[in-house]
């Protein structure tokens, strides 16, 4: 019988159990219900699209940013647009 | 045509760092010109300034910004602008982009600090205020 239960018990649902044990809180988007921060969420605005890069210049994912994916979505459009106008880098390494 | 609402448009143009003072104001010429003709009307047109850019553009480490914004009930104007910044003003605009703005949206945007803005230090007191920065650090870490 315990060995049926140990095989259960992955690393996502540990992690799950972690978070819901309440370390941290629950991680909510930041853009949900805020219309100040939603304006921000622009691809002109590259000094605030910067928060959401890795320094290698990745988009940061949402399970690290904590945003809902409708926002995580039109972040990343931002992201890509403010590119195309070398706003924001590709990737790092252009010195 | 029975659609009577403006539809409103943005022009974000990157071009070369060594761009006059005559030649952005022939830019604005032409739009202004082209705008017209389509019985549309001008809403802005801003020079954010000289910015260091994220990557080379045609080896250019640097880059002038301009945004225009305008709004128009004929939608071939996007095309007409399109044209002009790709083909008559191809050695001036590095890259462009044409977006659709909200008709009823605010203007208000915000846009990162250009080299004019951003406070002017010589590389001798840069380099001793990263010092007296690295000291800070240390003394808050005693005080603390």
């Amino acid at each position: 019988m315990t060995k049926k239960i140990k095989l259960k018990i992955n690393a996502r649902l540990l992690k799950k159990r972690f978070r819901k044990q309440g370390f941290g809180g629950k991680k909510h988007c930041r853009f949900c219900g805020n219309a100040e921060q939603e304006t921000h969420l622009d691809y002109k605005n590259g000094t605030f699209l910067k928060n959401f890069l890795t320094e290698r210049g990745k988009i940061l994912p949402a399970r690290i940013s904590g945003n809902c994916s409708l926002h995580q979505r039109a972040l990343a459009r931002n992201i890509r647009k403010s590119r195309v106008m070398a706003l924001l880098p590709y990737s790092a390494g252009h010195f | 045509m029975a659609n009577t609402t403006n539809n409103r448009y943005e022009a974000l143009m990157l071009t070369v760092p060594e761009i006059t003072a005559d030649e952005a104001k022939t830019i604005e010429q032409q739009f202004d010109r082209l705008i017209a003709d389509k019985k549309g009307s001008m809403l802005s047109f801003e020079k954010w300034g000289k910015y260091r850019l994220a990557y080379p553009v045609k080896k250019n480490e640097y880059g002038v910004y301009f945004l225009a914004r305008f709004e128009s009930q004929q939608p071939e104007l996007v095309d007409e602008i399109k044209n002009l910044l790709d083909v008559k003003l191809h050695e001036v605009v590095m890259r462009s982009m044409l977006t659709n703005l909200d008709a009823e949206g605010s203007l208000v945007y915000q846009r990162p600090q250009s080299l004019e803005e951003a406070p002017a230090r010589e590389v001798g007191s840069f380099m001793k205020e990263g010092k007296m920065d690295h000291d800070s650090d240390n003394d808050n870490g005693q005080d603390l």
